[in-house]
Formats: C-alpha cells, structure tokens, sequence
C-alpha cells in the first residue's frame, strides 16, 4: 500500500491543450479518493499520469514517498482499470486475470490461489473459462476489476468504471467498490463525473474543473461548504441555487437583496459579510433548506412567500420550483406529503444558517465562520 | 412465403443483373466450359477437331508429366517465397506506419504507386533496369565496384531476381490490408497490457498477432491464390527460363498450348489449376465468413 502525491503537475498535449494545471494533491496511505468533474476536466489525465501512461509536463508524481515520473508503468506497482474495461477480447477471463502474473512468472500453484480467492471475491469463478465477448457489462466490470486485484498492487485507479452500467448495477457495484475498500484497505482512486458516486463512495472529493483542483475534502464539507460557485452549482440535484442579490446595511444588520425580497444575514455572519455591503454578490442558498414548519428552520428561520411554477414528485421528497418575479427561478426540496400544486402560493421557511455568500468577480464562496 | 412485393423486388433485381450475368457468363463461363470440355478431347491446334474422345487420359498425363511436376515445383517454391517476404516486409513495414502520426498519408501513397502498375509494364521496366551490360543497376553496381549481375540469365539468378521484383511489385497489398487491420484494433488492451508488465515485444506477441489473426489469415489466402495465377512478369521477364528455372504453372500451360499446340491437354492442366484456386477461394470465403 502507498500514499500519491501531486507537487505541481501539469500536462500539456502535443495538440497545446493544457489538460491539467498545476495541480497539488496528497492522497493517503489507504484513503478512497474521488476524482470529480465534469466530463474534459482533465481526472483521465490525471489518473493516466499517475499510472504512468502519459508523461506529466511538469512536476512530480510520488508513489509511497517516491518520485515515479520516470519510472515505467509496469512498476509502479499500481493497478488501473479503465472506462471501457480494456479486457483482452481474445482470452479468457481466466487468462485476463493471469495474464500480468504470467508474465512476472508467478508460479503456477501461486497464479491459481489468487485466482480463485479473487474470482471467488467478485463472483466470477464460473466465467473464468468464458470470453469476454461473453459476459455481460457488469461481469465484464467485474473481471476488469478482478483483473485489477489479482496483482495485489499498492493502489487502484479506476478511471469511470461504473458509468457503462445500467442505474441499478452501478448502484450494487458501487457498494461492492465501497466494500472492497474496505475489505483491502488498499489506497484507491476513483473518477467519476457523477456527483452522487462521488458523494456516496469517497473518503474525500477533489473537484477538478479545466484541469485545475477547485476543492479538495470530505464529500459534506464540500457539499457544505462549496468553495465557489463551481462547486455549488455541481454537488447534488437540485444544486445549490445561486442568485444574483445585493448586500446592503439594514439598521445595524445586513440584508440581502433578492429580487423575491430580503433577508436578514443571521448575526454570527455579519462580521465577515460586513465588507461587501453595497455591494453586488452571488446568494447561494440550497433546496433542502427551505422548510415547510418554521420549527425545522432552526433559529435563524426566515419566511419566504413565492408561487409554485412546477412541482417534481420523486416520491419520498417533493422538488419545487418557485417563481422569483424579475430573478431566476428556484428550487426547494420539501416533504413529499404535501398538496401543493403548480400555481399555489407557499410560504416557506429559510434556514438563513445554512446560508453562503459569493463574490461575483472571483466566483469564489466569502469566508464565514462555518458552523453556526 | 414470399409476398408480391418481395416477389417484384427479385424481379427487377433479376433484371437489372441480367446484363452483368450476361457478360460474365460470355466472358467467363463459356471460356471455362469450353476448356472443360475441351480437356476430354485429344484436341491439338494442329488437328482442332472433337473426333477423339479420351475421358479423363490428358489429366493422368498431365499428372504423370515430370515437367508439369518441375512447374508445381517451381511454383510453389515461387509462391511459398513471395508471401513468406512479402508478409514479413509488409507486417514490418505496416507495424512502422501504424506507429507514425506524420506524413501517413505520402507513405501511403508512395507505397500504392507499384500497385496501381500494370504487371507487364513492371516486368519491361525491370528487364531495362537489369540488363546485363545496359541496365542501370549494373551500372551503379560497377560504380562501388561490385561485378556485373547476371540478374536474369542465370537460373537462380532468375528465380531470385523474379521473386524480388515480385515483391517490389505487390508489397504494398500486404502493407495496405494488414495497416487496415492494425488501425482497427483497440488501443486499451495495450495501455491495460502496459500497465501487467508486458515490454513492447510481448504485447506484439500476446495482443497484436492474436487479435490480427483473422485479418492475417485473410491476407496470406488473398495473396497465396493470387501468386499461384503469376503469368504476366514471367511471360515479360524470362519466358521461364533460363532453362526451366522459373516456369511456373501458368506458364508452363501456356506453352503447352501454343507452343506444343496440344490444346487438350493444356485445358486439362488449366482445369486442375482451377482446381486448387476454387477450393483455396472456397477456404477463403469460409474464413471469412467466420471472422
Ligand atoms: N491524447 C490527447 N491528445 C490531446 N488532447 C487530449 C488527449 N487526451 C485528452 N485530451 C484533452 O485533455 C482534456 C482533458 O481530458 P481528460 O483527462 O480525458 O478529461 P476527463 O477524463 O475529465 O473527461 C480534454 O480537453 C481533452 O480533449
Ligand atoms: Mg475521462
């Protein structure tokens, strides 16, 4: 098992496409870590660099302490599976497991121990004599993975591998991943453009965006605490609704000026708001915090009254989306008892502790102090 | 069943194949036909009559023939030569392009160049090239001092000089389909392959030659049931000879013809070539099909 590091590293294309900028990241011995972005922000890259299969432009890529940039593939010792599963299509499973230790000239009786203890593990001992041709997309992930375990390296990287599954499948095999991990204790990284994966599965999140990390942290301290715009607009579904608004000084207060009306930024964040009075800022309040008894709003409740435009029953929760007369729609998750019908007025509480300011200019989220 | 739509359609297909079946039947079917026949008669251009019926006696002439055996000898060593090089260059040279992102295209077509030559014009503009004491290549031999090269005159001269400009000619189709069959194949088994441990040699080994196997099997059919019909640059380069040292199948049965104007026996020859071509291209189409 080992730690990664990242010290600065960038990757330039032959083409002048910078895929990755400058990126710091230390994943720990034994950690799952998520790499999260949008599709073309540079995480393949990223992990392709650490296994070795590009070359970083700049900077050093340490495995357990040692700098890899030039050290090949084969020993870093780190095992990679890809998007598309990469089996080799004219072998079987069993030789797709065997095929790395073979080559090492692991002893025979030592090849078929680890075979059978693998496929034992993720349940493929009666595919070992089929081809790939011959499984399905899960069992295929499945060997690809086995494949991956077989050599028992010091890290697993694993670039997409549940996005090809069906929405159930991907919901079991993630699970098993998280198990694995835990089973292993192995140092694990894990891309995904998927914000749910992320936020189920990973010890910690790094959100990349352009080939730049935005954030690096554990998926509810991000989820909470977005460091930009970024960042709040692509954890969970509804994210995070990001309104355009005025700071002003209200008395000895600070209100923020939306265009559905004001609200009053709760004490404990006046110090730290106090700077951007006058100004114009970015509200960022999330859909779960909308409360339909003011009780759950907790003390800093503010009411809000709005019309309904559009009512999303998911089932257990309901999501609206409420009309912002001259501002942008937005939407609240509330309870799925409700009646309410698109067109209806609400009323509303919000939970303006949970509420984040950011700087139009940077995108950046303005420093608050955090639990309140 | 069939309905009377479908029925129409096969109708008009009929018909607008019926000209093309047409010719090829006047072009290819009667010339094979009639040789078939032909092939039971004692039917000499001297005396071109079907008086003499002899059933299947010019075939086990044929067979019994020692010179027809030297020219299936010939043959086949010409044959198992060109492909053995043509394959080894080609797969070389078509692993080398697959690897180039630069300039792919002008390779391409430098290498097509030979190809898109008529065989006869090949076999003359070599004849010129190695004339014993005209041609150039001897020229520019004597130029480093290395002797004059009797390329064609003497018999394993010739056979060697014959398969090389062979292959001069014809490299290039091996080149094209295996580089075709190159660029199909999947690029992450590699990267996955690179990542086990596998060096540049093993991943050729354990990846790329099972993966081309179909393309490769194809490949060596196509060329091997081509190079058994080579007539055009031995009929310009050496006649055969010297001697008997190139007279391949093809040849031989020309001779036999019309030199030896004993036609009966030259279509029997001509049948049991036919022979071996279909039940090649029949393998062929069976591979294939398969893949
Ligand atoms: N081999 C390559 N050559 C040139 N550009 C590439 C190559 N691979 C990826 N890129 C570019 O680098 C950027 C990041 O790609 P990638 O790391 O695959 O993103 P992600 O995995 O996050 O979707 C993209 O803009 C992509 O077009
Ligand atoms: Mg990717």
């Amino acid at each position: 098992m080992a730690s990664i590091e990242l010290r600065s590293v960038s990757k330039a294309y032959d083409g002048g496409v910078h895929a990755v900028r400058d990126i710091d990241l230390s994943i720990a011995d034994g950690e799952f870590m998520i790499f999260l972005g949008p599709s073309g922000c540079g995480k393949s890259t990223t992990l392709r660099m650490i296994a070795g299969l590009e070359t970083a432009t700049a900077g050093d890529i340490l495995i357990g302490g040692e700098r890899v940039n030039d050290l090949d593939p084969a020993k870093r010792d780190i095992s990679i599976v890809f998007q598309n599963y990469a089996l080799f299509p004219h072998m079987s499973v069993r030789k797709n497991l065997s095929f790395g230790l073979r080559l090492k000239g692991t002893p025979r009786a030592e090849i078929e121990r680890r075979i059978g203890h693998v496929s034992k593990m993720m349940g493929i001992d009666e595919l070992l004599d089929r081809r790939p041709s011959q499984l399905s997309g899960g069992q295929r992930q499945r060997v690809a993975l086995g494949r991956a375990l077989v050599r028992e390296p010091q890290a697993f990287l694993l670039d997409e591998p549940l996005s090809n599954l069906d929405a159930k499948l991907r919901a079991v095999m993630r699970t098993e991943l998280i198990k694995l991990h835990q089973r292993l204790g192995t140092t694990m990284v894990h891309v995904t453009h998927d914000q749910v994966e992320a936020m189920t599965m990973g010890e910690r999140i790094c959100i990349m965006k352009d080939g730049e990390v935005v954030q690096v942290g554990a998926p509810l301290e991000v989820y909470t605490n977005p460091a930009d715009t970024f960042v709040a607009g692509f954890l969970a579904t509804p994210s995070m609704n990001l309104m355009p608004a005025r700071l002003e000084a209200d008395g000895d207060g600070l209100a923020i000026h939306l265009a559905a009306g004001t609200i009053a930024v709760p004490e404990p964040f006046r110090a730290a708001y106090a700077p951007y009075a006058g100004q114009a800022i970015i509200a960022g309040m999330r859909p779960e915090d909308f409360h339909e008894k003011p009780a759950e709003a907790g003390p800093f409740g503010q009411l809000v009254e709005t019309t309904i435009e559009t009512v999303e029953a998911l089932g257990p929760e309901t999501i609206l989306t409420l009309s912002q007369p001259g501002g942008t729609a937005f939407a609240a998750r509330v309870s799925a008892a409700g009646t309410s019908r698109a067109g209806d007025k609400i009323r509303l509480t919000y939970d303006a502790g949970k509420l984040h300011l950011f700087d139009p200019r940077t995108t950046k989220r303005i420093a608050r102090p955090l639990s309140v | 069943m069939q309905t009377r739509i479908e029925a129409a359609d096969q109708r008009f297909g009929w018909m607008l194949s019926a000209p093309g079946l047409m010719l090829l039947g006047a072009v290819i079917g009667f010339p094979i036909a009639w040789a078939l026949f032909t092939s039971l008669f004692d039917y000499t251009l001297i005396m071109p009559s079907y008086d003499n019926f002899v059933g299947l006696d010019n075939y086990v002439t044929a067979l019994g023939d020692k010179e027809f055996g030297h020219a299936a000898w010939v043959t086949l060593t010409f044959v198992a030569a060109i492909v053995v090089v043509e394959f080894s260059i080609g797969f070389l040279v078509a692993l080398m392009l697959n690897s180039t992102e630069r300039g792919r295209g002008i390779y391409y077509i430098i290498l097509l160049c030979p190809l898109l030559m008529n065989p006869v014009v090949v076999g003359l503009i070599w004849r010129m090239l190695l004339h014993p004491t005209l041609g150039i290549v001897n020229y520019l031999l004597g130029l480093v001092g290395l002797g004059p090269v009797n390329w064609l005159g003497d018999p394993t001269n010739a056979f060697i000089t014959v398969v090389l400009v062979d292959v001069w000619h014809q490299v290039s189709f091996m080149i094209v389909l295996l580089l075709a069959g190159l660029s199909a194949l999947p690029r992450e088994p590699y990267e996955a392959a690179r990542v086990e441990g596998a060096s540049t040699l093993q991943s050729f080994w354990h990846i790329t030659l099972p993966l081309m196997r179909p393309v490769i099997v194809v490949t060596l059919l196509i060329r091997v049931i081509f190079a058994i019909k080579t007539y055009d640059i031995i009929y310009i380069m050496t006649r055969g000879g010297p001697g008997d040292a190139t007279d391949l199948i093809s040849y031989f049965i020309y001779r036999r013809a019309f030199v030896g104007l004993n036609l009966g026996e030259a279509c029997a020859l001509a049948g049991l070539l036919l022979a071996v071509i279909v039940a090649m291209t029949a393998y062929l189409h069976r591979v294939m099909r398969k893949v």
